[in-house]
């Protein structure tokens, strides 16, 4: 029974992607209900398999006991699970929000097709952790931009066009150079399963260097478009800030971290890291990861519109975690891991703040958040520890992400990548801390308004508050966690 | 919630005083006489006077028992820790009803504080028990309270306490009192998480946590001007924090172990790595501390914060940068305690004691310069509160610098420390009184005070007079001790630096004396140009000035206590050596013949200075705004950001736009580097933004054929 868990989750999505059309005259809470309960089955399954995995080791699926060479493969091992684990509860989170604030400027008729949108999406994430097979691969990644680009155009106005337009464009370059290095790959070893394609690269590689090297070169920067590293940043900022709220979360927080970890698969298990460190790559990756932490900081000081600052910022954090990876060492991958999850939170809880603050008041410029912490207290509250999280201050999650990378780097000898990650953070306090000066001290009217919370629904103040607790959780108490991306990053090595 | 309150405490409803005893003055005096008694008798029991009352208690069974229990509970650090937030959070249930209520709750606290860290004392002798809390922040926190900690408990938590009993008075006039009270307390936990830390990353946790809440202090105010100090000094506070962090990774990298111990082998082994650590956290904690280059912070930050606020901020918390040097500086870089006192374990606390003695020099010069040119008084004394810094500095410096011989200068700088924060809490807390009650900080319009406040004059002529260093008050003690520390760095390495270093000293200090004969004057004593009417009654803050005044001429008079009590024990477990330290430190005489003719030269060389000073307006000179040190240092990075509008639009910048025009110019006055630099990204972001973003068929192309060529390139190699 276990074994069929994946499957059985990518069926539910499917399913429920389906179902949600068939409700369309009933109360639209009937759709979002029977999502969440949809979202809430799938993951205490996934918590079973991970637990599963954790204790038996991992194993894989294969569709209708095809031999791995002809047939799909699934992988379940903790990297997969865990992973889907996690972008699972973050979207749960994130879920619960939306059915407030999905209607952030989408027609009403529009509701439902976001619903369908948002569980293609998970179809397509799922599937991507999952799947052992590079086509495959490339199958749920077209997917998933396809589902991405019209979440992004879902809101009918003319600057989602373009930023839909431009995103679809370049994300279709990204896929296409991924699938041209799958075909090299192809050409060289005759499959697509990554452990057999791994197997014969190794075998093959003095014969077939050229063929193998092109490769790499193509999927790596296939897939570094669609991670949104430094320079092929350019889609995103429009892409993430004209989204609907709830749908920037998902984006920033969970869709740009699941192509990192295609990466990660694709450096360590596809190519292992020998060749890519006989190639240099590391180094490649090191710089652009260095860079995108300053300029996406940079980017990010300059701008007005608060979601775009976000954007930017998550293009800065991006570099973190590819720092990390390029490392090449438990340390490294463990810290980069770890700030995936931390990140995750952090955005997830600064897009969904910004989202309340623009439901309640309808402002989104950074010159409107003075004194607005006297009128949304607990929002702003929540905004301010993500915020010190991405300075990395101490008690934060992104503090302890600070500290790995930091402890990392100096373990690979590369310690001057310590002053990459300060001046970074620094940056992030310049574009940070004068939002939440504004937002706390500054005021706009004086005058004495009570003691009360801000009126947004519920249902979008437990998710903000709940996000605000996990960095805190994280941020004290990290070892737990830490050690289990470590046992992952061991078996990738 | 907290932010909303918007509301002054000082309405008729609120602070009606019905009969004597539910008078908050009354209540309160009579808390801080308890306390202070309490203090009494615990000084009295530790220097042997009450045998008969102690070995009386102990016979009782009960008291006893609770006694052990308190004195063994290892996670006292904790509940310490905690009681103000516990505070906060009562006073914050109580907040509605009654300011009083409030202030009583906050009061009670910090005396509870006092209370429970005499319990640690018996453990501090034998060098503190340490608590252990693994997994916290990834690599574990630690607690532990040896004599150092101790002392510094001490002094902050009487300080806090009496501080508080000010504040109540000083707040009634000042509006989101409640937010103040709220922060005021988060920043005590995190001052004495601070100093009963046991291993680094627990200093570096409280000491960020510290930053941020003591922020909303300096802002307090809400006014421009405070926006602006605040922004400094946040923006300091992270890149000292930051600095520690990177020395904590180095450290933990380098030693693989955070906690206070000795760590020299290590570190020697791992070459000159030591020294970047070291230097990151003399920088990191020097900021805090106001150390010379980066003190720049400080006097726009204390003047502008409320008074009690600022009396802490220079009476404690710029301690804990001096604390922090301190404590790593003697724990990592000291060699064990009984190992060999060959010269190569001091090797590297030499090299580093003679640049801190020099950091130290620089400073007390630079704060004094300025605070003779002050007019408004809490700038004065914030100027006052670097150049007090530089001593102790100093102090710490030769407590490096003399390896084994040290003693001397660690016992000044600590005793400096102890002393500092009460005269300058109490100098604050006078400007503050005078403030309070005429509205007005230029001490050139102020005068003849003494006669409507004559208990704020006398509690301000203590102050000086410490601060100044004559006999019988307490300053004298300690820089008769660090002035002894300098004499003997001359003497024990024979460098000839070191006498310029004490002819400077000298000359600082009579900078001092000169400082504050002219505040006196100009506060006190001069006929004023308009006399301001007031008529104030005795209040809270009396009470608290007057008994911070008792501690100073207590001090003064008992020199040796403060020695036998709290340093000569930490000397013992020092590796420093005994025998200089049973001869030179214990039962030492700061009342020679040699040390009060230096001070006697120091006071006339002062009173020479006030009068010419006074006689020729060299107070009033104002120097060229190029010479400021900030403008100095970011003078190129300025010039280039200033060139920057030209370099990315060429002939088209439109420098005459409003936000434009704030880059050209050249003063630092408005714009600071950071205001700067935050435009020209903003610059930098309108011209290139938008066209890289549509490069992207071009960024695509350079990046596939960059990365295909490099593998190229890399594999033909």
């Amino acid at each position: 029974m276990i074994i069929q868990i994946p499957v059985i989750s990518l069926v539910f999505f499917l399913l429920m992607a389906l179902i949600v059309p068939l409700f369309k005259r009933r109360n639209f809470a009937v759709t979002t209900t029977l999502g969440l309960i949809v979202l809430l089955i799938v993951w205490v399954l996934t918590v079973v398999l991970v637990r599963d995995v954790y204790l038996n080791g991992p194993f894989t699926y294969a569709f209708g006991n095809h031999e791995s060479f002809i047939g799909l493969e699934l992988l379940v091992n903790l990297f997969s699970a865990g992973f889907a684990l996690f972008m699972l509860s973050l979207i749960i989170i994130i879920y619960v929000y939306s059915t407030s604030d999905a209607t952030e400027g989408i027609a009403e008729k529009e509701y439902g097709r976001y619903y369908i949108l948002l569980f293609i999406l998970l179809f397509a994430m799922f599937g991507i952790l999952y799947t052992n097979d590079l086509f495959n691969t490339y199958v749920f990644m077209e997917i998933l931009s396809i589902t991405t680009v019209s979440i992004i155009s879902i809101k009918r106005k003319k600057e989602n066009y373009t930023a839909s337009f431009r995103y679809v464009m370049l994300n279709e370059v990204g896929s296409l150079s991924y699938l041209f290095g799958v075909a090299l790959l192809f050409m060289v070893t005759g499959h697509t399963n990554i452990d057999l394609v791994a197997a014969s690269i190794q075998s093959s590689f003095d014969d077939y260097t050229a063929n193998i090297v092109t490769a790499l070169g193509f999927m790596l920067t296939g897939i570094g478009i669609k991670a949104a590293i430094f320079p092929f940043h350019i889609w995103l900022p429009d892409a993430h800030s004209t989204a609907p709220t709830s749908s920037s979360a998902i984006l920033s927080g969970l869709v740009v971290k699941l192509y990192i970890l295609i990466m990660i698969k694709m450096l360590f298990r596809l190519f292992g890291f020998d060749i890519v460190s006989a190639m240099n790559i590391h180094i490649v990756l090191m710089m652009i990861g260095a860079f995108g932490m300053i300029m996406g900081s940079v980017f990010a000081i300059g701008q007005t519109d608060v979601k775009r600052m976000l954007g930017y910022s998550s293009i800065a954090q991006v570099g973190y975690i590819v720092l990390g990876i390029s490392l090449g060492t438990v340390l490294g991958l463990q810290a980069a891991f770890f700030h995936v999850l931390s990140h995750g939170l952090m955005k997830a809880a600064l897009f969904l703040s910004v989202g309340a603050v623009i439901y309640h008041k309808g402002v989104r410029k950074v010159k409107d958040f003075n004194g607005m912490a006297s009128e949304m207290p607990v929002v702003m509250t929540v905004f301010g520890l993500a915020a010190l999280g991405m300075i990395g201050i101490p008690l934060t999650s992104g503090f302890i992400s600070k500290l790995n990378l930091g402890l990392a780097s100096l373990d690979a000898n590369q310690g001057y990548l310590i002053i990459i990650i300060i001046v970074s953070g620094l940056l992030n306090a310049l574009y940070y801390l004068p939002i939440l000066i504004a937002a706390f001290l500054k005021s706009n009217k004086p005058g004495d308004l009570g003691l009360k919370v801000e009126p947004i629904p519920r249902l979008m103040m437990v998710p903000i508050v709940v996000l605000g607790l996990l960095i805190v959780y994280f941020g004290l108490f990290p070892n737990m966690i830490l050690s289990w991306f470590e046992e992952i990053a061991v078996v990738l090595l | 919630m907290i932010f909303r309150k918007n509301k002054v405490c000082d309405v008729p409803g609120l602070t009606k005083n019905v009969g004597f005893w539910s008078n908050f003055t009354v209540r309160s005096t009579l808390l801080v006489v308890l306390s202070m008694m309490i203090v009494g008798l615990f000084i009295a029991g530790v220097q042997g006077y009450l045998v008969g009352l102690s070995s009386f208690l102990t016979n009782i069974d009960v008291i006893y028992n609770v006694y052990v229990s308190l004195r063994d509970l290892s996670w006292m650090p904790l509940v310490i820790i905690s009681l103000p937030l516990f505070g906060v959070l009562l006073s914050w249930l109580v907040e509605k009803h009654s300011c009083n209520r409030r202030d009583m709750l906050v009061i009670l606290m910090t005396s509870f504080t006092i209370l429970m860290s005499l319990f640690l004392y018996p453990n501090a002798l034998e060098g503190g028990q340490t608590f252990n809390i693994p997994g916290v922040l990834g690599l574990g926190l630690s607690f532990r309270v040896d004599m150092l900690g101790f002392t510094m408990l001490m002094i902050t938590s009487v300080l806090w306490f009496l501080v508080m009993v000010y504040a109540h008075e000083y707040m009634l006039k000042e509006r989101h009192s409640s937010r103040f009270f709220v922060f005021m307390g988060i920043t005590y936990s995190s001052v004495l998480g601070t100093i009963m830390a046991g291993d680094l990353l627990t200093v570096f946790l409280f000491f960020e946590v510290m930053t941020f809440a003591s922020y909303m202090l300096v802002v307090h105010g809400q006014k421009d001007d405070s926006y602006h100090a605040g922004y400094n000094y946040i923006f300091m506070g992270i890149i000292g924090g930051f600095a520690i962090l990177i020395a904590v990774m180095l450290l933990y990298f380098t030693v693989g172990d955070l906690s206070f111990a000795s760590a020299i082998h290590a570190l020697n082994e791992a070459g000159n790595i030591k020294f970047v650590i070291i230097g990151l956290l003399i920088f990191g904690f020097g900021i805090k501390a106001g150390m010379a280059p980066v003190h720049v912070w400080l006097p726009r930050a204390h003047p502008v914060a409320p008074t009690p606020a600022s009396a802490l901020l220079s009476g404690i918390m710029i301690k804990l940068g001096a604390y922090g040097i301190l404590r790593v500086a003697t724990s990592y870089y000291f060699p064990q305690e009984g190992a060999d006192f060959s010269a190569p374990v001091w090797l590297t606390s030499n090299a580093v004691g003679s640049s801190v003695i020099w950091l130290g020099i620089i400073t007390m010069t630079i704060g004094v310069f300025f605070a003779l040119q002050q007019s408004n008084i809490k700038r004065m004394l914030a100027y006052h509160s670097i150049s007090q810094m530089g001593y102790i500095m100093m102090g710490i410096g030769v407590a490096l610098y003399l390896g084994s011989y040290g003693a001397m200068g660690y016992a000044g700088a600590l005793y400096h420390i102890i002393n500092h924060a009460l005269f300058k809490s109490l100098l604050f807390m006078v400007a503050g009184v005078v403030i309070y009650h005429t509205g007005e900080a230029n001490m050139y319009k102020l005068g003849g005070l003494w006669k409507k406040l004559p208990l704020s004059a006398t509690v301000c002529l203590i102050a000086a007079l410490g601060i100044s260093g004559i006999p019988l008050f307490n300053g004298f003690v300690s820089k008769t001790i660090l002035h002894h520390g300098i004499v003997e760095a001359y003497e024990y390495h024979g460098q000839m630096s070191m006498v310029f270093a004490e002819r400077i000293f000298i000359v600082i200090s009579a900078g001092t004396v000169a400082s504050f004969i002219k505040l006196f004057y100009f506060v006190f004593l001069r006929k004023p140009d308009q006399p301001h009417q007031l008529n104030p009654e005795y209040n809270n803050l009396d009470t608290a000035m007057a008994m911070v005044a008792l501690l100073i001429i207590f001090i003064g008079l008992n020199p040796n206590f403060i020695l036998n009590a709290f340093i000569i024990p930490q000397l013992n477990m020092m590796p420093y050596s005994p025998t200089f330290v049973d001869t030179y430190i214990v039962g030492m005489s700061v009342f020679t013949y040699d040390d009060l003719t230096i001070m006697i030269w120091i006071v006339l060389l002062g009173g020479l200075i006030f009068y010419f000073g006074n006689k020729f307006h060299l107070f009033h000179i104002k120097l060229p705004y190029w010479l400021n040190l900030e403008y100095l240092v970011f003078y190129p990075v300025n010039v280039l950001i200033r060139k920057s509008c030209h370099l990315m639009y060429g002939d088209q910048c439109k420098y005459n736009a409003v936000t434009l025009q704030k880059l050209a110019l050249k003063d630092n006055k408005d714009i600071g580097f950071l205001d700067r630099f935050v435009l020209m990204a903003s610059i930098f972001n309108n011209r290139y933004e938008k066209r890289i973003i549509k490069s992207d068929a071009f960024i695509y192309t350079i990046f596939i054929t960059g990365i295909l060529t490099f593998m190229l390139v890399m594999r033909l190699l």
